[in-house]
């Protein structure tokens, strides 16, 4: 099963990502987001940051979650490939982030939209979300 | 599936979509495009997105989009929508996560013979002394007080604090700065993230390029304006950084849950509004001012930086003096005539430019005889536009385009363009670049454009502006 992959949008990006669970599902869509912001790391050792989020459903949800993690990897100058999740509700998650600090972006990603947004379980039982970022 | 036979004529270049079209219409939908270009605009949504427009409350007259029309995510690139401000909404939809994305022009005193063999220098020297602000370059670091004091005040403040001068001010859409603005409404959020990227270019369709006036079309205009064949001039492109990106997050968040209790349902969630009259809506109109008058700081110190770097490299006593600086993603308070009244609208332009005409008292007094100053930047390598406001644009809220469009997608681009072939084209044409990464220069090659030419005739046919001149780039600066 493939994590996550890039669709074609005139202007903006717009990923497609994939899980076995929802959890999983939310872990690929930030994979994707991650790898489109081309990052250069800094140095290997693991550092780890808290996330909470409260959402309408599940997928504001992971719109909100995705602009969270947007937000700390443009302050903290971070990025990550991994997350613990402690609490995953359809309304609420929280978790501990797990990354790397970075030298920098090769991409700006400006913003994360409810474009198009989409959440479902395929008939295979995996689950898909779509999400468009502005750039 | 919209097609061309649900349009009306209006003439050759603006068709119309009627209210009845839709049942959720409030007024009609209007494009101006050529029959031409007619045809393309049904392969993404942004027909339905302009459509959608169409059903926001309070909204005058017509859902309008210019014609470098593309999809956006709510309102299509290339969207106007004018709103009365009694029962009318906000949408940050309508305004765009790059908040006040504008473009400015400085002009040198000296046509290309004379810089040319300094060209290489210079290029290089303003891409060292402009981050992109996405690599180490922290040019200046602000004190949570001085951040506020730029989103309240813009360039004024910048300007009292020895960067630039009165011109700056006086030369700026807005003057650099919107009353509105509070910065008690901009999150700490925003405010971090904006903290260290004051003076940064960002990346993406960003540049500073320098240019030559190429051809004038109105010699009347173009001596007011400061303009000479041959005349070498500097762009800068770019906007409110993370700043603007996560208050447009931040309060598209905020009105769609708000909606609920304003009964709003509108037919796309990015279309996210609230009555301008509302908490929610009074508090984004302020944030989203902030947002500007900080993108106008953006522009102005990437224009200090420039000018360091034209004293550097050619001398103490040379001087880059603004032209103008307009904003293509913003949402403004202004005065129209509507059925023969003045009243105050709010006009949202999301990837259009205004442009005032001649008389106009938002206008500079220097340039308020001939018309506001409209700035088109086109793609890398092919030209830019200045164009002149016109009465004629009234019927567009005094609107023009934006720029090129996009035809392709970043990834098709990034297949069918190799980075380094983008590059070696460009420098065929002699145009120096200098960029960090082949794959971002890919994906704003050209061809994955409308053709900038098209656009701006389009809106020179349609009498919304009038050409005055042409600009070719000879450097394009991405930015460390």
């Amino acid at each position: 099963m493939k994590k996550f992959e890039i669709l074609e949008h005139t202007a903006d990006l717009k990923i497609r990502a994939f899980g076995k669970t929802k959890k999983e599902l939310f872990l690929n869509m930030l994979l994707g987001m991650t790898e489109s912001q081309k990052p250069e790391i800094k140095e290997s050792q693991k550092i780890k940051r808290e996330i909470k989020i409260k959402s309408l459903d599940i997928e504001t949800l992971l719109v909100d979650f995705l602009s969270e993690v947007l937000y700390l990897t443009q302050v903290n100058r971070e990025i990550y490939n991994d997350i613990k999740f402690t609490k995953f509700t359809e309304t609420e998650l929280e978790g501990e982030l797990i990354g790397q600090k970075i030298e920098r972006f090769g991409e700006d990603i400006k913003g994360v939209t409810y474009h198009g947004l989409n959440i479902y379980q395929r008939k295979d039982r995996i689950w898909e979300a779509t999400v468009l970022f502005d750039v | 599936m919209i097609s061309k036979k649900d349009f009306k004529k209006i003439n050759d270049y603006l068709w119309e979509i009627p209210r009845s079209f839709r049942y959720d219409m409030r007024v009609p939908a209007r494009i101006y495009l050529s029959e031409r270009m007619l045809e393309s605009t049904f392969q993404d949504r942004s027909v339905g997105q302009l459509i959608n427009i169409a059903t926001l409350p309070g909204i005058i007259k017509y859902s309008l989009a210019m014609p470098d029309i593309h999809e956006g995510y709510g309102f299509p690139i290339g969207g106007v929508a004018a709103m009365n401000m009694t029962d009318g909404v906000i949408s940050p939809g309508g305004v765009g996560y790059d908040i006040n994305c504008g473009v400015r022009l400085l002009k040198s005193e000296h046509p290309e013979k004379e810089i040319g063999p300094h060209l290489d220098k210079l290029a290089t020297e303003i891409q060292n002394q402009v981050p992109s602000g996405l690599g180490k370059g922290r040019k200046i670091k602000l004190g949570a007080d001085e951040v506020n004091k730029i989103l309240e005040q813009g360039i004024p403040f910048l300007v009292k604090k020895g960067y630039g001068a009165n011109k700056d001010v006086e030369n700026c859409e807005s003057e650099g700065s919107l009353e509105q603005a509070d910065a008690s409404t901009v999150s700490d959020r925003a405010k971090n993230r904006g903290r260290g990227q004051v003076g940064t270019l960002g990346s993406g369709n960003h540049f500073v390029e320098i240019q030559k006036v190429e051809e004038i079309f109105d010699e009347k205009v173009a001596e007011t304006f400061g303009l000479f064949k041959d005349q070498i001039v500097v762009m800068i492109h770019t906007g409110s950084r993370g700043l603007g990106h996560q208050i447009a997050t931040d309060y598209i968040k905020t009105m769609m849950q708000a909606m609920v209790k304003y009964e709003i349902r509108l037919p796309d969630r990015e279309l996210a509004a609230c009555p301008i009259n509302s908490f929610e809506g009074k508090n984004y109109l302020a944030a989203m001012a902030a947002g500007a008058n900080y993108a106008w700081a953006n522009r102005h110190m990437i224009a200090h930086y420039v000018r360091e770097s034209w004293k550097k490299i050619l001398g103490e006593k040379e001087e880059l003096e603004l032209l103008y600086d307009v904003a293509h993603n913003i949402a403004k308070v202004e005065e129209h005539e509507v059925n023969g009244e003045k009243i105050k609208l709010i006009v949202h332009r999301k990837g259009a430019t205004r442009a005032f005409p001649p008389g106009h008292p938002e206008v500079p007094e220097r340039y308020r005889k001939v018309g506001q100053p409209v700035l088109i930047p086109g793609t890398m390598g092919t030209a830019s536009y200045v164009l002149v406001g016109t009465e004629k644009s009234r019927e567009a809220w005094y609107t023009v385009c934006h720029g090129a469009g996009r035809t392709m997608s970043r990834r098709a681009a990034t297949r069918k363009f190799p980075g380094n072939e983008v590059v070696r084209n460009l420098e065929a044409k002699g145009i120096i670049v200098k960029c960090h990464s082949f794959r971002g220069i890919a994906e704003e090659a050209p061809l994955a454009y409308k053709d900038v030419h098209n656009v701006v005739e389009i809106v020179d046919k349609a009498g919304l502006a009038k050409k005055v001149a042409k600009l070719i780039p000879l450097a394009v600066i991405k930015g460390e």
